[in-house]
């Protein structure tokens, strides 16, 4: 779906998760907020479509037809919906805490925020080639020399 | 040359030949010789790291 119709990728995603989160409050709730929340996920939907098509930056980054800035402005804006959301998860869970309540969700909300991030870091970061030795790149500079090459000589 | 025939020429979006006009956006290396390329320029004639604009 996304090489052959890629405008259609966000909104029928939006579709298809409104409608299981639709079918939950059917079979946990009531069918009254069932309906209200597909009627929302079908405007949602509809609103993701126009967005899509439109000839901008959010279109393009919704089509997944991206150039090189546009896929920083992503990463920006991924960034600043983290940001936000692992504040909000904090807030959160203090107000539960405080009110005695249960905080678990909001505990492993953070916590996967939070190692997720660190794993990025660790997948993404830049690493030394292990090849180079202990020195790196000014190791391997100096890797043509002999270890006596680089030994300090003392007169006596 | 209009700025759609360029960013199809280029690669990348209206709205990105915009911003690297505009000076909000400095284009990658690959992108940069690419404009260089196809203006027949030296990259260091289009790009001054202390110009706010390009100077095409």
């Amino acid at each position: 779906m996304n090489k052959r119709h890629p405008r259609f990728l966000a909104p029928f995603a939006t579709l298809v998760a409104g409608t299981i989160v639709a079918g939950a409050v059917a079979i946990g709730h009531t069918w009254a907020g069932a309906i209200a929340t597909e009627v929302v996920t079908v405007i949602e939907s509809g609103i993701y479509y126009l967005v899509t098509g439109s000839d901008s930056d959010i279109g393009a980054i919704y089509r997944q037809r991206t150039d090189e800035r546009q896929r920083e402005v992503r990463l920006k804006a991924v960034k600043l919906a983290f940001t936000v959301m692992m504040i909000s998860t904090f807030v959160i869970a203090v107000i539960m805490v405080a009110l005695g309540d249960q905080y678990w969700q909001e505990s492993v909300l953070w916590c996967a925020g939070g190692l997720t991030f660190l794993f990025g870091l660790a997948r993404y970061g830049a690493h030394e080639p292990r090849d180079l030795g202990t020195g790196g790149i000014m190791g391997a500079d100096r890797s043509w020399e002999t270890p006596r090459d680089s030994e300090t000589h003392v007169e006596r | 040359m209009s700025q759609v025939d360029l960013a199809a020429e280029l690669g990348v979006s209206r709205q990105t030949i915009i911003a690297i006009e505009s000076g909000k956006y400095s284009p990658s290396l690959p992108l940069a010789f690419r404009i260089a390329r196809f203006f027949d320029l030296p990259v260091e004639k289009l790009f001054d790291p202390d110009d706010e604009e390009i100077d095409v």
